[in-house]
């Protein structure tokens, strides 16, 4: 009984059907379908599988960000009825364009991505000052600044990020993932950044591997 | 006939809209139903069709997207749309000769079609990518310009002045933009050619304020050249690319409609890619007044545009926008690897091939896809320039196969492809001239497309 219900949670999810998604979740907690049950076999598997998609090229942007919609109509429904201390969360990260820079698809494709992979992702937009993903972080106790360039020309606004962490006095709290097209590994070390990531599943990858090792840090 | 006052005046009158909302409830939508309605369907194993009512089709769901879609404002949250009828009248009654250059470098533009007997022009150099000194700008420019079949320069970015580094919407932004005109210029003379237009005014400028300052005619730029002005993917504006063309029109410069549709990205495949190319040329007479669209379909994993999906959507959209548009149109290839590599010479001639024979001109070219500093040299787009030539008239037939043998020397490469070297490792930096082993290269490579039956002219 549950497993159909949560197989549609899982389709309307990969169909960016946020109404479907509403509606179902809904219809889940009238039945008693345990509220984490809801997020880990019905909406995260959903946006996990079209991730998958988005790999092989069999989805593309567009159904990432309606599938990531579809899953956020569910946990908005779901979320308020769990315990907070239940809630499993990988981490928060802050994504951003830098300052002067409104090219912004590299870093959407990053977000749903990110998002799939289970991360409470902060996107703040683009042409964002370097104090901008400062404050963000803080606000919300950001493991990751993930920070795209586009053009030449802005890649400076990647060590302003840099360089204000640095004034704030807080640079070893975040790890710094950069990215966008002029960037390079060569760029990454000579700015100090943490990690260089030339596509957005290699940057999931980078922010997973940061995730585990502050838990082994940690543990 | 839509004025440029007129789309002026629609980013502040048009429906007002969320951005999310153009772009997951206006646009992806629209798209995947037109070419559902249209049948437009990628085939891997003609990376080149030859197929004119696939090129047609692809115009007509174009139309009937952009009428249906229109263009997004970022600054004012509002879509710009006009009646399809005089959509219609404005695409037939806008100019389709443009005139670029001065003196015995002036040239008339105008749109090619596939197979085209004429060849395409070919706009060379470094598209964009950064240099990290003048001189080595000054040498490149110089050496670009010295490439026989040269119409027109694509000038290589600053990303220093004095030793500062350019930070874009900077004052030093405009200090660059300024230095970087007057070293192509001089460049340019020093070559013999100082009436060659440069087509990427202005490289070292991304704000429209730095292209606006550094357009005064006391820094060397003209009329005659030719500004880009960018639009934002997808089929999105904002105030800095109108600004630009507020002036660049007022002036009776010369407007680039510059395109770069992303595969994988909101336009999806490269059906939706190539569909979303066809519609930018639309825009660009519509919305930018421009005289030239500079198109390059992009890989959001790889960018560059020499994989199999990217050549398609070239092919296809080139050949829609050639048979109908008044726009003419030019690619502009990136490889993905880098200078003195074998694998950079195979993707540039298929990306060459795939465009010319298409009916598009040339913008040759991003070398390591744009992206590493001096990793470029006047060896690659002027090979380019050589296969562009060779290419004029091939059927599309003919230019499939050959496009399809040159994918199987590198497509797998592509992930991991090689920089290559830098301009001064393959170049002796006082004559100007390239390596001996760089030479030999090119000749093998070259020899190697004579043998798959390109017939070079020189």
């Amino acid at each position: 009984m549950n497993e159909e219900v949560l197989d549609r949670l899982r389709s309307g999810v990969i169909k960016g059907d946020e109404q479907a998604v509403r509606l179902t979740t809904q219809e889940a907690m009238a039945k008693n379908v345990d509220p984490i049950e809801i997020i880990e076999k019905g909406l995260i598997p959903g946006i996990t599988e079209i991730g998958i998609k988005f790999e092989r090229n069999e989805a593309y942007l567009t159904d990432m960000m309606m599938s990531a919609e579809a899953m956020k109509a569910g946990m908005d429904v779901v979320l308020p009825k769990i315990p907070k201390d239940k809630i499993l969360k990988r981490g928060a990260i802050v994504l951003g364009t830098v300052k002067g820079d409104i090219h912004e698809i590299g870093k959407n494709i990053l977000s749903v991505l990110l998002t799939a992979a289970g991360f409470d992702v902060l996107d703040v937009g683009c042409d964002v000052p370097a104090s901008a993903f400062a404050q963000k972080a803080e606000e919300v106790g950001a493991l990751i600044i993930g920070a795209s360039a586009l053009m030449t020309t802005t890649l400076p606004g990647q060590k302003d990020i840099l360089d204000y962490l640095n004034f704030i006095g807080k640079r070893s709290k975040y790890h710094v993932l950069i990215g966008g097209g002029p960037t390079t590994p060569q760029w990454a070390k000579e700015i100090g950044a943490d990690d260089y990531a030339e596509t957005a599943a290699e940057g999931v990858k980078l922010a997973l591997r940061e995730l585990d090792e502050r838990r082994k840090e940690t543990t | 006939m839509i004025t440029y006052l007129d789309v002026l005046k629609g980013i502040h009158t048009g429906r007002i809209c969320s951005e999310r909302d153009f772009d997951l409830r206006t646009f992806a939508p629209k798209l995947k139903e037109l070419l559902k309605a249209h049948d437009i369907k990628y085939d891997p194993e003609n990376p080149v069709p030859a197929d004119d009512g696939l090129a047609d089709d692809l115009w007509n769901a174009a139309m009937d997207f952009y009428c249906n879609v229109g263009t997004y404002c970022l600054d004012t949250e509002r879509i710009v749309q006009f009646d399809e009828n005089d959509i219609a009248q404005t695409l037939k009654t806008a100019p389709r000769e443009f005139t670029f250059g001065e003196g015995k470098q002036r040239k008339l533009l105008t749109q090619r079609r596939p197979e085209d007997r004429a060849p395409p022009w070919c706009f060379l150099g470094a598209g964009g990518a950064a240099v990290s000194s003048e001189e080595n700008l000054l040498r490149l420019v110089q050496g670009y310009a010295s490439i026989p079949m040269i119409n027109s320069l694509t000038s290589p970015a600053l990303t220093t002045v004095d030793g500062m580094r350019i930070v874009g919407g900077s004052p030093l932004e405009i200090y660059g933009a300024i230095r970087a005109i007057g070293l192509a210029r001089q460049a340019l003379s020093r070559a013999g050619k100082p009436g060659l237009p440069i087509m990427n005014c202005i490289s070292t400028a991304s704000s429209a304020i730095a292209t606006i300052a550094a357009s005064q005619p006391q820094f060397g730029l003209r009329p005659s050249d030719g500004w880009l002005c960018g639009t934002l993917a997808e089929m999105k504006v904002d105030y800095g690319v109108l600004s630009k063309g507020a002036y660049l029109l007022s002036w009776g410069a010369n407007v680039c409609s510059e395109t770069a549709p992303v595969l994988g990205g909101y336009a999806g495949g490269p059906e939706g890619t190539a569909l979303v190319n066809a519609a930018y040329s639309i825009l660009g007479t519509v919305i930018q007044k421009a005289s030239y669209q500079l198109s390059f379909p992009i890989h959001s994993n790889f960018q560059c545009n020499t994989a199999r999906n990217t050549l398609w959507a070239i092919s296809v959209s080139g050949q829609g926008i050639a048979r109908n548009a008044s726009l003419p149109v030019f690619m502009l290839g990136y490889t993905a690897s880098g200078p003195m590599t074998e694998m950079v010479l195979y993707e540039t001639a298929a990306w060459v091939i795939t465009a010319v024979a298409s009916g598009t001109h040339i913008e040759a070219e991003g070398v390591c896809k744009a992206t590493h500093v001096d990793h470029f040299t006047p060896m690659e787009p002027g090979f380019a320039a050589e296969v562009a030539y060779a290419a004029t008239g091939i059927k599309r037939s003919f230019a499939n196969e050959l496009v399809k043998t040159l994918l199987s020397k590198y497509e797998d490469k592509i992930k991991d492809a090689p920089i290559g070297k830098r301009f001064g490792e393959c170049y002796d930096m006082t004559t100007g001239k390239p390596s001996e082993d760089y030479l030999r290269l090119y000749s093998k490579i070259k020899k190697e497309l004579e043998d798959m039956g390109l017939e070079f002219k020189y």
